[in-house]
């Protein structure tokens, strides 16, 4: 945060250190890349080239759009599901323990390739596999971040609305989700960065489609360089994504509601 | 843990642990009507999973999963640890490692580092060892430059005015300080590793649990894929509960 901040010239130099360290990693890594067969470590031109393909090539194309939807239809379906238990144990606290002394610490502790494995045997090699892996990963995050969220509600606001109506809808939709908002985008956030990740697992053994699929192809024709291509993508993806995409909106919306509060 | 005493300790206990006899209540119900490729009773999972503990072979790879999981969070603390302190004491250095190391690392999906440690190192342990510490790195890097961000200045002032030894300082003074993000960080790494453990030795090893659910896989051995999914969440609980929250508690700071 400071960085961008402060011109002083230890920043300026920091900066330029960063710079020249990053030309001086990819440097490395070509002159590496000389002496090494490319199925070890193809150059960054191959590498290049091979992201190029990408963008010119419509077939390579539609699996970067086909992860993107797996990853855009599994985050939202988890932020619902993990709202919902975490509303749950917060209105009913006799619920609480099952949802985070039980359901929340199984979802954390299972394993990524374990729910892959488990979907492909119930649902088959497809799209609905890839999803349903992803959600699952993804849904602790959103119960423990909604669930945060919750007991930060000021408790007073809450008495508020309660003298002014006792209708829950009223009370949820006017008051609790509004408040909810903030940390239901932390979630949306933090979800997006690990489903964008393990999209790649969970296509890979589970999907007919998506960049998963593409480094399977690549993997059993030992093609390094698409290797290393679909993992800039995915790395690019989600560095732009979260730096232009997903920070702004966050800063923006936990802005409007600081200046509601003051 | 106190015991529940009181009927309003009980139903939540009750509701709770209903929850889970009610999953397994369904879940052998609906085993009943589909095939065990497809969902393998309760029972048969048990079975599976007490293989764990009775067949030798399981049992090796099991411990050779241990052992991997255990080497990869000792050099990912270390590694991160490094890392986060060179950013710390060498400013310079502190945008190329915070700014451009860390989101690259952080932005790496684990299958990727799979299979580019299975190209450069073979099928091997130190194949495993090096992804795993690689997905682990990020982790304990932004982990540990948190704790050493919110250092408190006037102790390490009170500290150079007491000495000019440098590692004097570092092990009377921010080693402790630093001690519970340390505990933080190997606690996280601890449940990441476990989970990922399967990712990398399907792609990097020919032994360990993720061997094992990778052959099960193969033929359709579905109560082995869910026994071993299970015998993980086992291993991490246990290592949590037994070694790292104790461990948790004698680092953290003494209530003032």
């Amino acid at each position: 945060m400071t960085a961008r901040t402060g011109g002083t010239p230890l920043m300026t130099r920091a900066r330029a250190v960063g710079l020249a360290g990053s030309a001086l990693a990819i440097a490395l890594w070509w002159l590496v890349s000389l002496g090494v067969p490319s199925y070890l470590a193809p150059g960054p031109p191959l590498v290049a080239e091979k992201l190029w393909e990408f963008c010119t090539d419509p077939n390579l194309a539609i699996h970067v759009g086909a992860s993107l939807a797996h990853v855009c239809i599994a985050v939202p379906i988890a932020v619902v599901l993990g709202s919902g238990l975490a509303i749950l144990a917060h209105d009913c606290p006799v619920t609480h323990l099952m949802v985070h002394g039980r359901i929340a610490p199984f979802l954390n502790s299972f394993s990524s390739i374990g729910w892959t494995m488990l979907a492909i045997l119930w649902i088959g090699l497809n799209g609905i596999t890839v999803v349903f892996a992803i959600t699952a990963i993804i849904l602790p995050v959103s119960i423990v971040n909604i669930q945060v969220g919750l007991d930060t509600l000021d408790g007073e606001l809450a008495e508020m609305g309660q003298s002014f109506g006792r209708r829950w809808r009223d009370n949820f939709f006017l008051l609790v989700l509004p408040a909810l908002l903030p940390f239901m985008f932390a979630a949306i956030r933090i979800s997006f960065g690990i489903a964008w990740k393990v999209a790649l697992t969970a296509e890979l053994f589970g999907g007919n489609s998506g960049l998963g699929f593409v480094v399977n192809l690549a993997r059993q024709s030992f093609d390094t360089a698409q290797i290393f291509a679909v993992i800039a993508i995915i790395v690019l993806i989600a560095i732009l994504s979260d730096n232009f995409v997903l920070a702004p909106l966050q800063a923006r919306l936990s802005r409007q509601y600081a200046d509601a509060d003051g | 843990m106190a015991k529940p005493r009181l009927p309003s300790d009980l139903l939540p206990h009750a509701l709770a642990d209903g929850l889970v006899v009610l999953v397994l209540l369904i879940w052998w119900q609906a085993a009943r009507h589909l095939p065990p490729i497809v969902l393998p009773s309760p029972w048969a999972v048990a079975v599976s999973m007490s293989d764990f503990v009775t067949d030798a072979d399981l049992w090796r790879n099991v411990v050779a999963t241990g052992l991997r999981v255990v080497v990869s969070v000792f050099a990912a603390t270390i590694a991160g640890g490094g890392l986060a302190m060179l950013a710390h004491h060498v400013p310079i250095l502190r945008d190329l490692i915070l700014n451009r190391l860390q989101p690259l690392l952080g932005a790496m999906p684990s299958v990727g580092w799979a299979i580019l440690g299975v190209i450069w190192f073979n099928v091997s342990d130190a194949a495993v060892v090096f992804i795993q510490t690689a997905i682990l790195v990020p982790f304990c890097l932004v982990n540990i430059s948190q704790g050493l961000r919110e250092l408190d200045p006037e102790l390490i002032e009170m500290g150079r005015s007491f000495t000019r030894a440098r590692w004097l300082m570092f092990r009377t003074l921010t080693l402790p300080l630093l001690a519970p993000y340390i505990i933080a960080a190997i606690r996280l790494a601890y449940g990441v590793c476990w989970k990922i453990a399967l990712v990398s030795e399907l792609f990097g090893a020919d032994t360990g649990l993720g061997y094992v659910m990778y052959q099960a896989q193969l033929v359709s051995d579905a109560s082995m894929v869910l026994a071993t999914s299970l015998v993980i969440v086992v291993l991490f609980l246990a290592g949590d509960a037994l070694i790292l929250r104790p461990l948790a508690r004698l680092a953290a700071p003494p209530p003032s």
